[in-house]
């Protein structure tokens, strides 16, 4: 009887084998970047090229930068007097930002990183430009401020924001990410604080009930199709459709830190306890995929050339990194 | 949801689909199925009968760091509710619940997009507002922000049983998830998340680990800083803890979920301002702490009886199992929870507004049930007294089966509450903090009689103890709608019930000082008071109120021999002019109505023990008493529903009676005697003894050593603003009896001093000359005056 059920069951396959059908869907896999055992904690990453990424982190008190050339990964020489970095964005090979605690504020000019002087000693937490010329910086409040952090750089100054107080109904206190395209810039923080920069000033976006937690980065492949992930405790993720957020809180998924996107339908999210999926913004589709590790993921970069990088580790006690690579089988 | 009452079907399928979830199997009414063995303790408040003896040593530290008061040289504050963890978890034994006095507030801002965060109070507390500050940044009650638009309170919640409850799978909740109630049986049942994994503590189920949900409190209502508990430590926990760091290898989501729950704590340390080193509790204490907690066992249910098993039928009928769940399968064995652990709709008369996680306003926790007959009152907010009440007030989903119990012959609600009370706890229930049938102690000791009684004294003395004791609810007439306590004991339990009280039921006196410089006390009297029976109201200060003072609750030891002191006595020690002689300490009497002396109270605002209490009840409690001739304190009427007078006058006369009997403070014995003498002379010679008068006579020419001259002066500094009161400014103040002091710290009308020492150099005005001999003397000297404040 067996015997007859598993000859019943391969003939069939064998007809499925040999029908048309849609190619399948293309299998993640993910697999260590590199050897992180003596690494500290990693939160961002980023590349000029897919032969060019960036990966930046540390300890207290000491930053850390990690390069890829794309034959292999070393690691580069992080200024003295850096911090703990925390993000990464650049605008060519050689001309790259990277922010971090303290007020750091770091620049690899091709050849060397060094401190810029920020202007402040407020932890910074997200860096991004249109250009070299129109940098933005956010960050915690500085100390005994109430509102957070922003910093614009022309590439020469570091010119502070104050936030309007009625620009920030969640009396949020640090902003940790900014990121734009075509025009359109937004900044996400504390206690789901969504704000966009008009032109002239920063408007708070408000982005529903379900804005109710962090939101920790952001990320999108049009003016009408990002997506800002967080939720320190509990999932949130919210979209921009081009005229107003939706966020949706999904239940069951720890908090997200991280998003990079590739298709306006398709982001790869990750979050607490090493959870990597994709979400699909159209349906709300979150899935799983398999992660190799249960530290925090905290950055997510797409190099546009079949491979995403993600990074993380633990942010307290014993630091302590992770690096990741996905690719489609 | 699957109800074992509904599993009332043939299981012949099952033998060709032994694979497969299936109906439950059939069982009588009432018959929940044996339960987990070796998992009770005896009485509330043992630890785990399994835990080792490693473990059981850790119990015994951990209980410690729940009762151990946090000073703010240990980094208490600098915002707090409470000086330690059993003031809110100590009925009916530390890790419990507590009655309607420890009820924190709860409070949110709805944001015009519809979003809920936390409000704020005195900086991020997670919504919880804090009562108490010591510090430059805000006054002594903090403010509640104008854009705090949600306001609940929140009773304690029990402890017992965690430790089972953090073990169990979070498969085992989720799978009597409904979410869209899709069986149609109007019960619906959401899982909580915590972090991605399935939250289990608190009313909200907002919590998943037992770190998280200790530490948060810890900062919120003690405002204590801690760090998060090392690897090495949460895998020692009674419940592993652990999360072995994994990189590089595949790691199944699910696995872990159920592994890894208890490691969902914060990960971070909490910090704050008070100038006191963080962490200020060390990660060794926390997990004495922890360990306590999930060590605390459940109550061994009783065996039934005839009336609990119809109770328990009741219970099925009712189908109060639909949410109350009797059995929950962990790793030991099913554990009888009565609850699903799930929240649920509970209706808009229950609602708070509260989103905690992925909860609602609207949602609650399934309360478990074990030891419920001894951890009322009930429900989240402590509004219902008694089990009927609270089964009563169910709304929402639960609505049905409220309606249903409200229809049950009297005998069949009595049975089931017998079958409630029946899940343990009964013989520990007691309606204040005292045991069951506690003794009287002995002569002179704390708590005890100040000389022999007669058996109808000492009658007496216990039913005047009882209703000091026991509390009051909101339907005795407590609070209207304000109060600061629900009961006398709620602000008098250091060391031992009729005593003082922790910073944390501190009394807020408030104020406004004018254009003028002048006091102006506020339309509602002086008195800011800590809790309110007004649902969503936050108990916020008149606008114009700009003076805040701190208030300690004085300890009652030997108040009936203060009250016999001959008036002639005082009178005779009082200079107001300071010419008796000029040396700059004069000592007003304090006047009251009626030309009486005041000698009770930091202003010296009450004459009698008898009108204290009538000020207490009324000005505290929020109870109203009959007009008495020849008293003048007390509240005869209020605006509540309870007919007055709320407390009768003989009931008053009972609770002063009792006090007008505590002994006073027995004296301690001195671990050097020579140097304690010493100290007494130190006492005289620097001038403590002028105004800190060692004895004063009775009428009866008893000598009584309060350590007062029950006189006013001016001891605070020149600039200071404070509370009006009677016919005490400013600035003046009783002079505070010491007897006793050694066990009544903090010190000072304000608590700001956690040492005697701090308290002497805490004196200035009149005192000031005195402070700064004491400041001059010889240490040893000092020691050894300190020495003999500490035989007091």
């Amino acid at each position: 009887m067996i015997a007859t059920r598993v000859t019943l069951l391969a003939a069939g396959l064998a007809l499925l084998g040999a029908c048309p059908g849609p190619d399948p869907a293309p299998t993640p896999h993910w697999a260590e970047a590199f050897d992180t055992t003596a690494t500290g904690a990693l939160s961002g990453v980023w590349g000029a090229a897919p032969d060019d990424v960036w990966i930046v982190g540390g300890r207290p008190g000491v930053a850390e930068i990690h390069h890829y050339d794309g034959a292999a990964w070393s690691e580069v020489a992080a200024p003295s007097d850096a911090d703990l970095l925390v993000w990464v964005y650049g605008f060519a090979s050689d001309d790259v930002l990277a922010v971090g605690v303290a007020g750091t504020v770091a620049h690899w000019d091709g050849a060397t990183w060094t401190t810029l002087d920020s202007g402040t000693d407020a932890d910074l937490w997200g860096v991004f430009g249109f250009g070299p010329d129109d940098v933005w910086i956010v960050g915690a409040a500085p100390a005994g401020d109430t509102v957070p952090t922003l910093l614009h750089y022309d590439g020469e100054t570091f010119s502070p924001y104050a936030l309007d107080p009625a620009q920030n109904s969640r009396s949020a206190t640090s902003l940790f990410k900014v990121w734009g395209i075509d025009g359109t810039l937004f900044a996400v923080g504390q206690r789901g604080l969504v704000i966009r920069w008009d032109g002239q000033g920063w408007v708070e976006t408000p982005a529903g009930a379900k804005a109710d937690q962090d939101f920790v980065s952001l990320w999108g492949t049009a003016a009408d199709h990002i997506v800002a992930v967080g939720g320190r405790n509990n999932a949130r993720l919210a979209t921009w459709d081009g005229t107003g957020w939706t966020t949706i809180a999904p239940t069951g998924i720890g908090g997200l830190n991280a998003v990079t996107m590739s298709a306006p339908d398709a982001a790869v999210v990750g979050g607490i306890y090493g959870w990597v999926g994709t979400f699909a913004p159209e349906s709300g589709a979150l899935e799983r995929e398999d992660s190799l590790t249960n530290l925090d993921i905290h950055a997510l970069w797409d190099d546009g050339a079949g491979r995403v990088y993600a990074v993380g580790g633990r942010f307290v006690g014993t630091f302590g990194g992770v690096a990741l690579v996905r690719t489609l089988d | 949801m699957h109800r074992a009452s509904r599993a009332r079907a043939a299981v012949l399928a099952l033998t060709l689909l032994a694979a497969c979830p299936g109906p439950e199997p059939e069982r009588a009414l009432g018959d929940f199925g044996p339960m987990a063995e070796g998992i009770y303790g005896d009485a509330l408040g043992d630890p785990l009968p399994y835990a080792t003896a490693e473990q059981r040593a850790t119990f015994e530290r951990g209980h410690a760091v729940a009762l151990r008061r946090f000073a703010r040289r240990d980094g208490l504050g600098p915002a707090f509710n409470v000086t330690f963890c059993a003031a809110c978890h100590e009925r009916p034994v530390t890790g419990g619940s507590s009655g309607l006095y420890r009820n924190f507030f709860l409070s949110g801002v709805e944001t015009a997009d519809g979003a809920f965060i936390p409000g704020f109070s005195a900086g991020d507390a997670g919504g919880v507002i804090r009562l108490y500050y010591y510090g430059d940044d805000y006054p002594a009650r903090p403010p509640v922000p104008a854009e705090t638009n949600v306001v609940t309170q929140r009773n304690a919640i029990p402890f017992f049983g965690v430790g089972l409850v953090a073990e169990l799978d979070g498969a085992e909740i989720e799978r009597r998830a409904d979410p869209d109630d899709a069986d149609g049986d109007g019960i619906s049942g959401r899982v909580n998340y915590d972090r991605g994994f399935v939250g289990r503590f608190g009313r909200k189920a907002q919590t998943v680990s037992i770190e998280g949900f200790i530490r948060g409190p810890l900062f919120n209502h003690l405002g204590v800083t801690t760090d998060p508990l090392s690897e090495d430590q949460r895998a020692a926990l009674p419940v592993d803890s652990s999360t072995p760091l994994v990189r590089g290898a595949l790691l199944e989501h699910g696995r872990l979920l159920s592994r890894f729950a208890q490691a969902a704590a914060p990960d971070g340390p909490t910090l704050d301002d008070d100038g006191v080193a963080d962490p200020e509790l060390s990660t060794a204490e926390l997990f004495d702490l922890v360990s306590f907690a999930m060590l605390l066992a459940p109550p061994r249910p009783e065996p039934r009886t005839a009336l609990s098993q119809r109770g328990a039928e009741v219970f099925d009928q009712l189908d109060c199992d639909a949410c109350h769940t009797p059995r929950v399968d962990g790793p030991r064995g099913p554990l009888p929870l009565f609850s699903d652990l799930l929240v649920h709709d509970m209706g808009p008369a229950l609602a708070d507004g509260i989103r905690m996680k992925d909860a609602d306003g609207a949602e609650f926790r399934t309360q478990p049930l074990w030891g419920i007959a001894a951890v009322g009152p009930y429900l989240h907010d402590g509004r219902a007294l008694t089990l009927a009440e609270a089964i009563a007030m169910h709304g929402g989903e639960a609505q049905p089966h409220a309606d249903a119990f409200q229809a049950l012959s009297a005998d069949d609600a009595a049975a089931l509450e017998d079958f409630l009370v029946s899940l343990g706890g009964r013989a520990q229930a007691t309606p204040g903090l005292l045991p069951p049938g506690a003794p009287i102690p002995a002569v002179g000791a704390y708590g005890g009689p100040r000389r022999a009684l007669t058996p109808a004294e000492e009658a007496r003395f216990l039913a005047g103890r009882a209703l000091f004791d026991a509390d009051q609810g909101p339907e005795d007439g407590v609070g209207a709608p304000r109060m600061n306590g629900d009961s006398c004991r709620a602000c008098h339990f250091d060391p031992v019930i009729g005593g003082s009280g922790p910073r944390g039921v501190n009394v807020v006196r408030h104020g406004i000082l004018n254009a003028d410089g002048r006091f102006v006390a506020p339309a509602v009297g002086t008195i800011l008071h800590r809790e309110t029976i007004l649902r969503g109201d936050a108990n916020r200060p008149q606008a114009e109120a700009n003076i805040f003072e701190l208030r300690q609750t004085p300890a009652l030891f030997g108040l009936g021999l203060i009250d016999e002191i001959d008036e002639d006595a005082i009178l005779a020690n009082a200079d107001p002019d300071d010419t008796r002689p000029p040396d700059g300490i004069s000592g007003r009497v304090s006047w009251t109505d009626g030309g009486r002396i005041g000698r009770f109270g930091w202003k010296a605002q009450v004459p009698t023990v008898d009108e204290f209490t009538r000020d207490a009840v009324g000005a505290e409690l929020g109870m109203t008493l009959p007009a008495v001739a020849g008293m003048t304190f007390g509240v005869l009427h209020d605006n509540d529903d309870v007919p007055d007078p709320e407390l009768s006058a003989e009931d008053a006369q009972l609770i002063s009676d009792y006090v007008r009997l505590l002994a006073p403070p027995p004296r301690q014995p001195a671990s050097d005697p020579d140097a304690a003498a010493r100290g007494e002379e130190v006492f005289a010679e620097v001038g403590c003894a002028s105004c800190h008068v060692p004895t004063l006579p009775t009428v009866g020419g008893e000598d009584v050593a309060l350590f007062s001259d029950l006189l006013l002066h001016e001891i605070l500094p020149a600039d200071a603003v404070g509370i009006e009161d009677t016919s005490a400014n400013m600035r003046e103040l009783r002079t505070a009896p010491l007897w006793g002091i050694a066990k009544t710290a903090p010190y000072l009308h304000d608590g700001s001093a956690d040492t005697l020492e701090d308290a002497i150099a805490g004196h200035d005005g009149e005192a000031a000359a005195v402070r700064d001999a004491f400041d001059a003397l010889p240490t040893a000297d000092r020691a050894a005056l300190l020495l003999f404040l500490g035989t007091l």
